[in-house]
């Protein structure tokens, strides 16, 4: 059974100055899947979630979307970012706009959904991410967790192709992390194609289909979660779960 | 009792420039508003000779004293284009104010977290859309405390369209004194509606930073 | 006060070297004369802060010698007038770039003045005073005695231009100079002792010293050095003739020696 690819990446390269941060790339996220990529920090995680997107240029090599290389010239990239969605480090709400009007603002102005079908939309998307009675709260008051619950929704509200999330639970206190990661979890069964950088081993384990170790650049190994989790095939490998583990805690009580 | 009289007339009489002062302050203040915002814009985000343009606009306006922005207004730009004198000072001071606005937009602007235009381009804005429903919104409400003491500045520097013969109410307090021999009373009574004005203007621009301002 | 003043001098003269281009008047042989005929108007300018001659009475309406004498003359001349008040400073150059059509504000031709615009015939002869404080002893018998005090004069006026060229190459610094926009402000600080000397034309001396406690030390023909006269735009020999043509009826018929009691001008 052949699944098909949604994002298809090959021989990315991305360099900053004389430093080379992306050395050379290739990785493929089929339907339906949830990839996690862990590695040390610098290793060039985040550009490469952020050259998926277009939000950074790469300096060479090709990526698809679906059927699409978006990589191609004259691609209109905020149309392929409309497929894309994303989740950052540190939420990036718009501090101006309610819940409720951060989730809606993409369909209103970038898709011209009428104001009242989008409101409906948006207030359906708060309820997938359990923060309906948050509508009329401003980013300001409203928790860590409950911020990247509402920055999920709003990047499910576009409804994407596929999900990108950029450490989406490391700026958070650690009793917040469990919510953000239980609609993560929900999103996942229901079928989301997710790419997720990330420490927490936990969700690392018990929900992502295919983990992607990365270090300086490149992708030193990757695998089926439980092959990755139990028998790693490089003694780095090993190595670094050992230590992320013992870091973060593999289980987080009463979730995941 | 006559003094008294006295005041009153001078102070009714002066308030008849009032609708002149304000109309230059309110042209001059929404034109700088607008080419401000653009200016700055221009400058935080335009391609390299955009932002150039825009530097040297704001630099060289300010560096022009507003009198002669009149000045070339009245006697240069009129040729060209039919403006009255009204027009000619109310423009020259939108122009002096939009540089100056363009200095305020532009400290907002890049005070804005970089994650805010990040996370709009992610959502599909293009970079326009991102600045006019993200960006300036935010940029706006952070500036009013600045832009209020423009405002303030913009209010007096509307006497200076008298120089090219529009009587506000500087000019009218001008017209007393040189008539009453009493200057006290008649820039006292001047100063008096100027800070009425400015007064009022504070506290609505406060009402409006109180109203919209965003918890960070 | 001082510099602003300055950079409009600078200006006026860079807008002179700007303004090459002069529009062409309706009927050739009366130049300008002709286009003010047709439209009916006689547009004038003038400074009205300058009692007796310019004022604004409490009603708002332009008042004074000079608006009465351009009235009549206007009325000869068969069109409306209408005054148009602006800077002293502005106005050489408004009549420059036909924003007005005449100028009339006590003014004198100066040389350099007379480098930009055209000017009638005199239509009144006027003397400078000196006005010192009430107390003050300083002795005045000519206007060269004024050398090494402290005087204040009016911006952008003949006065103001007599001290730089007599008084400063006799000792008069630079910063005993105080300039004024407008006369009234040097005779309070003469009253205040902030200044020794204000040096002013006559006319309105009298009075302002009267009703500040002041005293009239000197008045002289000496520094003047032509009358007041009305500014046309440069080379506008019809309009010039027609002014200079009513300048002398009036002067004949006795009307200016009126408006002279009129207005309680020496």
């Amino acid at each position: 059974m052949m699944v098909r690819a949604i994002i298809r990446v090959e021989d990315l390269r991305k360099s900053y100055q004389e430093l080379e941060i992306i050395k050379g790339i290739s990785l493929t996220v089929r339907e339906q899947e949830v990839v996690v990529i862990i590695g040390p920090s610098g290793t060039g995680k985040s550009t490469l979630l952020r050259c998926i997107n277009l939000l950074t240029r790469p300096d060479s090599g090709r990526i698809w979307l679906k059927e699409q290389e978006i990589t191609a010239p004259y691609t209109d990239e905020d149309k392929v970012r409309q497929r894309i969605g994303m989740v950052f480090q540190d939420f990036n709400l718009f501090n101006h706009l309610t819940a409720l009007q951060n989730v809606t603002i993409g369909l209103n102005k970038v898709l011209r959904m009428d104001i009242r079908e989008a409101r409906q939309k948006g207030l359906w998307e708060l309820e997938r991410v359990d923060l309906a009675d948050k509508a009329a709260s401003y980013p300001a008051q409203l928790s860590g967790g409950q911020k990247q619950r509402v920055a999920i929704a709003r990047a499910l509200a576009l409804n994407p192709d596929v999900m990108l999330f950029d450490e989406p639970t490391s700026a958070l206190d650690p009793e917040l992390i469990g919510e953000v990661l239980g609609v993560m979890q929900k999103l996942a069964r229901e079928g989301m194609t997710m790419l997720v950088v990330t420490h927490e081993m936990g969700f690392a384990r018990e929900v992502s289909d295919r983990i992607v170790f990365m270090e300086n650049g490149v992708i030193l190994e990757e695998g089926p979660s439980r092959q990755m989790f139990y028998a790693p095939k490089f003694p780095r490998t090993r190595e670094f779960l050992g230590k992320i583990s013992e870091l973060y805690g593999e289980n987080r009580p009463g979730e995941i | 009792m006559e003094f008294l009289k006295d005041l009153i007339f001078l102070i009714n009489y002066l308030l008849q420039g009032t609708g002149v002062t304000l109309g230059v302050t309110l042209i001059a203040l929404s034109m700088g508003f607008l080419f401000g915002t653009l200016l700055a814009v221009m400058r935080v985000y335009g391609s390299k000779p955009v932002a150039r343009f825009a530097a040297v606009y704001s630099t060289l306006i300010r560096a022009v004293p507003v009198v002669v922005l009149i000045f070339i207004l009245f006697f240069v730009i009129a040729k060209i284009v039919d403006l009255s004198p009204f027009l000619s000072g109310a423009l020259a001071l939108g122009f002096a104010s939009a540089a100056y606005q363009s200095e305020v937009f532009r400290g907002a602007i890049l005070s804005i977290p970089a994650g805010q235009m990040l996370a709009a381009r992610a959502i599909g804005m293009s970079r326009l859309k991102a600045i006019r429903y993200i960006i300036l919104p935010q940029a706006i409400r952070l500036a009013i405390p600045p832009w209020s003491n423009e405002a303030a500045i913009v209010l007096k520097d509307s006497s200076l369209v008298f120089v090219i013969g529009v009587p506000e109410i500087l000019r009218r307090a001008q017209y007393v004194s040189a008539r009453t021999l009493e200057p006290f009373i008649a820039f006292g009574a001047a100063a008096a509606i100027y800070f009425a004005l400015t007064f009022l203007a504070n506290r609505s621009l406060d009402f409006f930073e109180r109203r919209y301002r965003i918890l960070m | 006060m001082k510099r602003r003043s300055s950079i409009l001098i600078l200006f006026i003269i860079a807008t002179l070297l700007i303004a090459g281009c002069q529009q062409q008047a309706a009927a050739p042989e009366q130049g300008y004369l002709g286009t003010i005929k047709e439209k009916g108007t006689l547009v004038v300018g003038t400074s009205a802060d300058y009692p007796p001659y310019e004022s604004v009475d409490p009603t708002g309406s332009f008042v004074g010698f000079d608006i009465d004498l351009i009235t009549e003359i206007g009325k000869r001349m068969g069109v409306e007038v209408e005054v148009k008040d602006m800077a002293f400073d502005a106005l050489i150059a408004a009549v420059q770039e036909k924003k007005v059509d005449v100028v009339i504000a006590a003014m004198q031709a100066s040389p350099e003045r007379e480098e930009k615009v055209d000017f009638s015939i005199p239509y009144h002869f006027q003397k400078d005073a000196f006005i010192v404080a009430g107390d003050s002893t300083l002795a005045l018998n000519s206007p060269m005695d004024a050398a090494g005090h402290s005087i204040g004069v009016q911006t952008g006026t003949i006065q103001e231009k007599w001290v730089l060229d007599n008084l400063v190459p006799k000792g008069t610094s630079e910063n005993q100079i105080f300039r004024y926009e407008r006369v009234d402000q040097g005779a309070l600080d003469v009253a205040a002792g902030r200044v020794e000397i204000l040096f002013i034309n006559a006319d309105p001396a009298q009075k302002m010293a009267d009703d500040l406690g002041l005293k009239v030390a000197l008045v002289t023909s000496e520094t003047v050095i032509g009358g007041q006269s009305i500014a046309l735009p440069e080379g506008e020999t019809a309009l010039k003739a027609e002014l200079d043509k009513y300048i002398n009826e009036l002067e004949n018929e006795g009307f200016i020696q009126q408006l002279q009691e009129k207005w309680g001008i020496p």
